[in-house]
This record gives structure tokens, sequence and C-alpha cells, in this order.
């Protein structure tokens, strides 16, 4: 291939359409990442390749955006206190570990029920993990509205704090001291999803708040940590097999920084079970995404006959609900912003 | 959205802003060639890693001007300890964590 050329089969030819879409959804995955720490990738990935992107460099691109972006918001949530740097590279170094046993348990898969068996257990793994994570936090996120605002310790990590298990670690920023042999699973369970399904936070900022006892606010800044450092490897991983298209990825970088930054500063406007409950209604409507995708990896694997216009259908409806689970997040950020911000200003005029 | 006036960084976020559209204009003037040159892998690895780190600093510094210039500041110190927390305490922990405390903060 002549290099001063792009080949045809891995870069798209960019047109208005395309990078009105991506700045679009990078600014609102900013947006949700900068507020609860994670996501955006599960709609970027599947609408890049909606603009005909092939799927390795889709993933490879969506990667190597989510480091920079990560880096920003943690950067900008460090100035506000809410970041542990410390838990958060414990948390990274056992989450590598968890990408490694994700991409062989991928692997295994791929080879032994090919494509259709791959997909048809990522949206199982997506399913299975979200509606038990993301409804435990909703209820959670509810019984905390309920008693007005307050958060407690999950019963759990108080059980789990109290062992005395060498080493012992002390997290001065995130006010906890545990011992290392509980921040393992919670690290690598991270690293598994974000290898099976890309966004490790699902799993990551739940495990830190109801394993750990981390505090809300805390964990989901602490999560861009562990983005960014897993989110680099992985980048210099893929630019180094050539998969990312630096053009993606830039126009998704304009929309997200400006989304991350304003989503880390919503934080410090609303009450710490919003972020519960922003992350709980989008992994519970992404769980309905992805279990309306089930019957096309069913029919594909002969366990189910359905016609392909109705799969066509399902097929919109899945994505459709995707786009929809990441713009609830946003209006409800925004609303929660809006609201904080008339209580800032009563309380400035109280002041006065 | 700031509670108190404070003086707005027009000046970074236009310089900024500038090298922020200037990058993007270089880039995108030879985005096929750059995107194949960077395609190649290997130690060609080095231009996405390098190029998006450049930009993260530039378009961030802009952005995150740009919110201040506009008026979206943070307004409260929102992290706070548990009561669960240090050493000392690991063994009698508190169940209730206290509201988030409000104070102004300019970031």
């Amino acid at each position: 291939m002549d290099i001063l050329t792009l080949d045809p089969t891995k870069f798209i030819d960019l047109n208005a359409t395309g990078v009105c879409f991506l700045f679009i959804v990078g600014f609102i995955g900013g947006l949700v990442s900068g507020f609860i720490g994670s996501g955006g990738a599960f709609v970027l990935t599947p609408g890049m390749m909606s603009l005909g992107v092939p799927g390795t460099v889709a993933v490879a691109s969506n990667m190597c955006h989510k480091f920079p972006k990560a880096l920003v918001g943690a950067i900008k949530r460090f100035r506000y206190g809410q970041v542990d740097v410390k838990l958060g590279l414990v948390m990274a170094a056992s989450a590598a570990v968890g990408v490694q046993m994700g991409i062989r348990i991928q692997q295994v898969i791929l080879e032994k029920w090919g494509q259709a068996g791959s997909d048809l257990y990522v949206s199982l793994s997506f399913v299975a993990v979200l509606v038990l994570v993301g409804g435990y936090v909703m209820r959670d996120a509810l019984r905390c509205a309920r008693s007005g605002g307050v958060e407690t310790t999950a019963p759990l990590a108080l059980r789990l704090q109290a062992i005395e298990l060498p080493p012992m670690l002390t997290f001065r920023r995130s006010g906890i001291r545990i011992s290392l042999w509980f921040t393992l699973p919670v690290g690598f369970a991270t690293g598994m999803l974000a290898a099976t399904i890309a966004v490790g936070g699902f799993i990551g900022v739940p495990g830190m708040i109801y394993v750990m006892g981390v505090p809300g606010l805390m964990a989901s800044a602490t999560e861009l940590v562990i983005a960014f450092v897993m989110g680099l490897g992985g980048s210099i991983n893929w630019a180094m097999h050539g998969m990312v298209d630096i053009r993606l990825v830039l126009i998704i970088l304009g929309g997200s920084l400006l989304g991350v930054q304003l989503g880390a500063i919503g934080t410090t406007y609303v009450r710490e079970h919003m972020i519960k409950m922003v992350m709980a209604v989008i992994m519970l409507i992404v769980a309905v995404s992805r279990g309306i995708a089930l019957p096309r990896y069913l029919v594909q694997l002969g366990l189910m006959d359905v016609s392909p216009e109705v799969l066509g259908v399902l097929g919109k409806i899945s994505f459709g609900s995707m786009c929809l689970a990441l713009l609830t997040g946003a209006v409800i950020i925004l609303g929660s912003m809006w609201k904080g911000r008339a209580a800032a200003r009563e309380e400035a005029h109280g002041q006065a | 959205m700031a509670t108190q006036t404070a003086r707005k960084p027009w000046g970074k976020t236009i310089v900024f802003g500038i090298l922020s559209a200037a990058l993007y204009a270089g880039v995108f003037a030879f985005a096929d060639t750059i995107a194949a040159h960077f395609a190649q892998g290997s130690y060609w690895a080095a231009g996405p890693i390098a190029t998006v780190f450049l930009f993260s600093y530039v378009h961030g510094e802009f952005t995150g001007n740009l919110w201040s210039v506009l008026g979206v500041e943070a307004t409260r110190k929102a992290a706070r300890k548990p009561e669960t927390a240090t050493t000392s305490t690991a063994t009698k922990p508190a169940t209730v964590r206290p509201a988030a405390r409000r104070a102004t903060l300019n970031a």
C-alpha cells in the first residue's frame, strides 16, 4: 500500500453528517464520563461501525479517544479533591490482569462457537451484569433519595474493612483502610468487563462503592484514573497494529473534552446519590438494549427462528435504545446541574 | 453557574482556542496522509499517542477556560471523607456519611 493514501478497507471517507454525529456523541459521552466515570463507549463503537468503520478500527479509535478524555476529567476532578490516585493505580494494576483474562475468554469462545457465539456471550454478559448491578445501584440510589441524599457505607464494605488481612492498604483520600486482597477482585472484574463490553466502570464504580466502601463521588472520579491507565495501554497496543484512525479520534475528542469538563463540574452541583441514579438508569436501559439484540445471535447460532426483517427492526431498536440511554443520562445530569445552580443562587441570596 | 464573580479567563480562552483551531486545521489539512502514516503501526504508534496528548492539553485547556468564560464553574468542594475513614477507625466505622458541605470553588 502507498503510505500516502488511506487503505479504504480500514478507513472510511468522512462526510459532514458523520463528523457531526461523532462530535455530538463524543460530547454526550464525555458529559456522562465526567459525571459517572465511564460511559459513551457502548454507543461510540457501534455508532462508528454504523458509519462503515470496521469493528477493530472502531474499538481502537474509541479507546484512543477515551484515555486523554479520562486524563482531562481526572485532572479536573482531582482539583475538586475527588480523585484517589493511589486507589486508581492499585485498581488499574489488577484491572490489567482482568483485561488479559477477559481477552483470553473471548478468544476461547470465538474459537469454539465463532463470531455469533462471541457476540452472544458479550450480550449476555451485558444483560446479566447490568441488570444485577444496575438494579442494585438503582435500589440504593432510590433509598438515598428517600433519606434526603444521605449516603451510607454498604454493610459488606464495613465488614471487609474490619478484617485485618495483610497487606492492609490505607487510601487517605477515600478515607478507607482495607486489605489488598479485597481490592483485587474488584479491579480484576473491572478489567474483565472492560475487555468484554468495553465499559469496565459499570462494575468498577459500584465495586468500589459497595465492596470497598469508597464514597460514590470519589469512586466515579477514581474510575477515570483506571480508564486512563487501561486506555493508554490498550491504545498503544492498537496503535502498534496500525488500527487507530486519528481523524475519528480527534473529532470525538473535540466533543468529549467539552463534555467531560462539564460533567466534572456537574458533580459539584448535585447530591451524591445522583451519580448512582444516572449510572443505574444508563445501565438498565443499556441492559434492555442488549436484551433486544439477543435474538440476532440466537438465530445465527441456530437456536431461534426469526425473519431477517424482524431482526433488522430489533437491531435498530437496540441501537436507538443505547443512544437513548446516553441521552437520558445527559438530560438527568444537565437537569440536576440546573437545579443545583438554582439552589446555589438561593443560598447565595440568603447569605447576602 | 458560578456563585461568585471572578475574573474570567478571556485571554487563556482566546489563546488556547486559536491554538486548538490551528492544530485541528493543521491535522485535517493533511488528514489522509497523517492517518495513513500512523496506520503503519510499529514505531508509528507514537504518532497517534503523542497527538492525542497534545490535543488533550491544548483543547482541554481551551474547553476548561471556555466553560469558565461562559459562567459554568464548580460550586462546591464535593469530596469529603466518610466517617469510616483512617487507620484507627477502621474497626469501628460509622454507617452514615454526612452530606457534603457547600463551599465555593473556582477551578
